[in-house]
């Protein structure tokens, strides 16, 4: 069974560096998402595994196939990695009908006739385009065209199913219903998912596992949870979260014991509990990351602030709070509206707040305003 | 995470040649690194080593007389076979003067002819863009009538060869007062009115013909342009409370500029090196132009002349291609085309719409329309202009119609065109080299196209893709001297076919010249259709397993047909109207545009015009069926 491995994968075009010197390794039948900007190297990484790019150098294993390795001049072509590939654009092919592009690729496998036949009405089945037989993906809707792609990436049965941005070309409603069914697919197909995407809504929803890149170097490769509970650093940690993350300067005041330190947060005193030993110097250029659901706002709250907007979403509410100059996100469940510059008070909660120092996560812990 | 693998300090020569193995292995498992480099050998050969060959051949003694010139006038020792410098001062700094000269053999042989070519190739140019770029708004900007009319016959004289259209101004204002005129023209016969002599001949008639043979390329680039441009970029000026005139100045002139720079540069290149239609328009002054002249040189055994004038009409080119690039690289090339775009409200013309659009319809039908009546009158009398003589004769006579001693001598059969073995065979010939030209180019084209697209912004691509783009800017006539220079080669002369005495010598010969000069434009059609294409669609019939020949066949090509089957219509209409590109490598019985030019240039008039109206009508048969059959136009060809 195919599990995938990456190994020093470089790819440079002139000066520029798109990915530079990853290593991962996809298990069988996991779902991954790479994750990142635009640019940052997710595509031509997706890419370079599927065979579409050749990488500058490193060493690319699925399954027990070294299918790309530089120092050997090892190159597999993409049709004997045994691979699907799922376009951003579709790439439906305009002149055939729906059937024939479901076909052409079983047709090029040399299936026999039946077989062609019977697995291409399976898959329209499965998608729910039998009725869409005949027709040309320019009659098409943009969600039929969706679902034609990915039948015919799925036809022949590849044991690892890449996709790039498939999503994004779909209106939003389209796209919620799209990730269940391909969430669904996964289960059912019972292949490997590889997914490229730059929305962080659909990488935690949708993934196994996020793999996280900023500038072509990867920046963490965990489960979803753990991406967003555990980030690894700043960027991480703001990529990820909707609203964002709130950051606060910190200055280290006293240290109480190896797990617990005073802080100045905002000019008030904090004091922060650590799950593990804390290391902190005066000099550390220390920042608080506080998800904006650990900000409850409650009546009598240690901390006050002023209302400086309120945006409910119906289900939830954000609420960006002023306090001193800085602003914070918070977010409570249920419709509330706040008038502009109401006073309101809120807690810090929660043993998920991230202590980074500088660039790298330093603990994770609870805080408590003294 | 960030560890390297470090390279070892001492060179290992095995490892680096692996490795080079490797890269090698790589570059070459890609089909579109292959067709670069098989594409860069054969157009450097093509196109580079035949150049280098004329150049070189300019700086060589060709014959004893040129030897014995050459001494005499620079006091030299030179002898036949030699190099020297001094080809180039002999035609240039000469001043010698014979009994009856009115000025010196340079000005009047190279500087005069040279300032006429300049001149009239900039009327022309004139000519080409105001007149296609006013037809082109008008069309695509105003609610002008007659639209779908005007456009389908305005693009006739393109599609037509340039020396018909010169037949044509011939045939329409010939009189009895020019000396130098067969018969009497259409004009003349209908409303008795006899123009002077500059306009039937010289200057004037050359630069308006070339002019308006190229306005349909103008007028098919610009109106590209205007059609596809986003409207928004003209609704943001309206809204910003600009005026329609301010519009049209600031926001859609500058747009269509690049087009315009396009129109100019290939309209001077071809006219200033134009030979067919100086050579119907000035027969008063046969060495008027420098293409005339040049074209005499190098057909009387002047090689050494031949090859400077050439050479210089090149390097005419070669800045003229220098100066673009410089113009449109300092300023942005501008995306028109943005996916949405709506319709861009047409300017009413009110009151001003009928009489422009008459104008407009006068103008079509007589560039258009009227030369087609006029091949069919001048065919069918024997003294042209005059109705009485009105005969049949000249397409179906079993016996010949004319009698020329000399055209018999020559093998020239004068019976009726339909029945006439010479006419007929040449015709064939054409037709085969046009086919054999448009199968190259065609295919050619889409194979560099699918390979440019493939390596976009790599050297290799922009280089094979520039010298598959340098024939455009090659005048048709200094194309023609080079490949005379190669058949003269002791190695290619058996493709001479003066030597030979073969056609099938002057057949090969012209479907390698055609092939390499028609190259530009297929070229430029493949590259476009496959950049419209996005890679995914290709990489997704990679995946299936779909081996190359057939993603070609089977996906690329169909999806984009019709742009792929303008890549071949283009060469092929081109090909077979066409006269100066391979006038030095055939004989007078190759072509039919050959037999043509030699029947006229012996008097044989109305067989001539028959001939014309054979090629005419064909080429523009052969455009509609393709045209209604694949949707292939030759305005896709043009604009891509």
């Amino acid at each position: 069974m195919p599990r995938i491995e990456l190994i020093n994968v470089t790819k440079r075009w002139g000066n520029f560096t798109a990915v530079d010197n990853l290593n991962m390794v996809i298990e069988d039948r996991e779902f991954i998402t790479l994750l990142g900007p635009s640019g940052c190297g997710k595509t031509t990484t997706l890419r370079m595994i599927a065979g579409l790019e050749t990488p500058t150098s490193g060493k690319i294993i699925i399954g027990e196939d070294v299918v790309f390795d530089s120092e050997e001049g090892i190159n597999v072509s993409p049709a004997k990695r045994d691979i699907g590939f799922l376009f951003q654009n579709y790439a439906l092919w305009p002149h055939m009908t729906v059937y024939k592009n479901i076909t052409f690729g079983l047709e090029n496998l040399k299936w026999s006739k039946q077989d062609i036949e019977a697995r291409a009405l399976e898959v329209m089945k499965m998608l729910k385009i039998e009725e869409f037989r005949d027709r040309y993906p320019a009659e098409l809707s943009g969600g039929q065209q969706q679902r034609v792609a990915i039948a015919r990436t799925l036809a022949p049965r590849p044991k690892v199913l890449f996709m790039d941005e498939p999503l994004s070309n779909l209106d939003a409603k389209l796209r919620g219903e799209m990730r269940t069914e391909l969430k669904r697919l996964h289960t059912d197909t019972n292949s490997t998912f590889v997914y490229v995407t730059h929305d962080q809504l659909e990488a935690m929803t949708l993934a196994s596992r996020i793999c996280l890149i900023e500038k072509g170097i990867m920046q963490q490769y965990d489960p979803p949870l753990t991406v967003y509970n555990k980030p690894n650093n700043l960027f991480v940690a703001d990529f990820i979260g909707n609203p964002t993350m709130n950051f606060i300067k910190a200055k280290l005041v006293e240290v109480v014991s190896p797990k617990e330190v005073v802080l100045d947060f905002l000019g008030r005193k904090l004091l922060y509990t650590a799950g593990e030993e804390l290391n902190l110097t005066e000099e550390s250029d220390l920042t608080l990351g506080i998800r904006p659901e650990f900000l409850p706002i409650v009546d009598g709250g240690a901390l006050t602030g002023t209302a400086y907007s309120t945006l409910p979403a119906g289900m939830e509410t954000t609420i960006k709070i002023k306090i001193d100059d800085t602003i914070l996100s918070s977010v409570v469940f249920g419709s509330i509206d706040y008038a502009v510059d109401q006073e309101i008070t809120f807690n810090i909660v929660g043993d998920g707040i991230v202590l980074f120092d500088g660039h790298n996560r330093v603990a994770l812990g609870s805080a408590k305003v003294l | 995470m960030t560890e390297r693998v470090q390279s070892k300090d001492k060179f290992d020569f095995g490892k680096f040649f692996k490795k080079s193995k490797n890269t090698l292995k790589a570059f070459f498992s890609k089909s579109y690194n292959i067709i670069l480099v098989v594409f860069l050998v054969i157009l450097s050969i093509g196109v580079i080593l035949p150049l280098f060959k004329m150049v070189s051949d300019s700086l060589v003694v060709h014959t004893r007389d040129e030897a014995a010139y050459i001494n005499e006038l620079w006091g030299q020792e030179v002898k036949k076979g030699q190099f020297t410098l001094m080809q180039w001062p002999t035609l240039l700094f000469n001043n010698f003067k014979d009994i009856g000269m009115s000025a010196g053999y340079s000005t009047l042989i190279f500087w005069e002819p040279l300032l006429h070519s300049m001149l009239m190739a900039i009327t022309a140019c004139v000519i080409a863009v105001v007149v296609g770029g006013v037809l082109a708004f008008l069309i695509t900007r105003t609610n002008i009538p007659f639209k779908k009319f005007i456009s389908t016959v305005f693009v006739f004289p393109y599609i037509m060869p340039s020396w018909s259209l010169a037949m044509f101004w011939e045939n329409f204002f010939k009189n009895r007062s020019v000396p130098a005129s067969p018969g009497i023209g259409l004009l003349q016969s209908l409303t008795g009115i006899c123009v002077p002599e500059w306009v039937v001949y010289g200057f004037f008639p050359t630069a308006v013909v070339m002019g308006i043979h190229y306005a349909p390329f103008a007028y098919i680039l610009i109106g590209g342009i205007l059609r596809n441009m986003d409207a928004n970029l003209e609704e943001a000026a309206t809204i910003l409370k600009a005026s329609r005139f301010k519009i049209i100045r600031r926001i859609t002139l500058p747009i269509v500029a690049p087009a315009m720079i396009s129109t100019i540069l290939l309209v001077f290149a071809s006219s200033i090196s134009s030979y067919t239609v100086p050579a119907f328009l000035c027969k008063t002054a046969p060495t008027y132009f420098l293409s005339l002249t040049m074209r005499s040189s190098l057909a009387t055994g002047k090689f050494g002349e031949g090859y400077v004038m050439a050479t210089i009409l090149l390097l005419f080119s070669m800045i003229i291609l220098i100066v673009n690039n410089s113009f449109t690289r300092s300023r942005k090339r501008f995306t028109t085309v943005s996916g949405k775009s709506g319709q861009i409200s047409k300017i009413n013309l009110r009151g001003a719409k009928w009489p422009i659009a008459i104008v407009m319809l006068v103008f079509t039908v007589f560039f258009a329309i009227v030369p087609l009546i006029s091949f069919v009158l001048e065919s069918m009398m024997e003294t042209a202009g005059v109705w009485s003589t009105f005969t049949f004769k000249y397409w179906i006579s079993k016996t010949p119609t004319i009698n020329d001693a000399y055209l018999e001598s020559r093998g020239i059969s004068t019976v009726g065109i339909l029945l006439n073995p010479t006419i007929l065979s040449s015709f064939g010939r054409s037709f085969i080299i046009a086919l054999c030209v448009s199968a190259i180019c065609g295919t050619c084209g889409i194979l560099i196209g699918y390979a440019v697209s493939k390596k976009r912004h790599s050297k290799l691509a922009n280089f094979v893709s520039s010298l598959a783009f340098l024939p455009y800017l090659i005048p048709s006539l200094s194309f023609s001297a080079v490949f005379l220079a190669v058949i003269k080669t002791e190695a290619f002369k058996f493709l001479d076919v003066s030597t030979t005495q073969k056609e099938i010598s002057a057949v090969i010969i012209c479907i390698i010249v055609g092939g390499i000069k028609f190259m530009p434009f297929a070229s430029r059609t493949g590259t476009n259709a496959m950049l419209q294409l996005s890679g995914e669609i290709e990489e997704a019939a990679i995946i299936t397993g779909c081996p190359w020949g057939k993603r070609m066949t089977k996906i690329l090509f169909p999806i984009q047909k019709s742009s792929f089957i303008s890549g071949y219509l283009l060469p092929f209409i081109s090909c077979m109207r066409e006269y100066t590109l391979f006038v030095l490598v055939t004989s007078s019985l190759t072509l039919a545009t050959n037999v043509m030019e030699y029947l006229t240039r012996n008097g044989a008039t109305p067989i001539a015009n028959g001939i014309n109206l054979l090629i005419v009508g064909f080429v523009i048969a052969v455009n509609l069926i393709v045209n209604k059959l694949t949707g292939a136009s030759i305005d896709k060809g043009i604009g891509g």
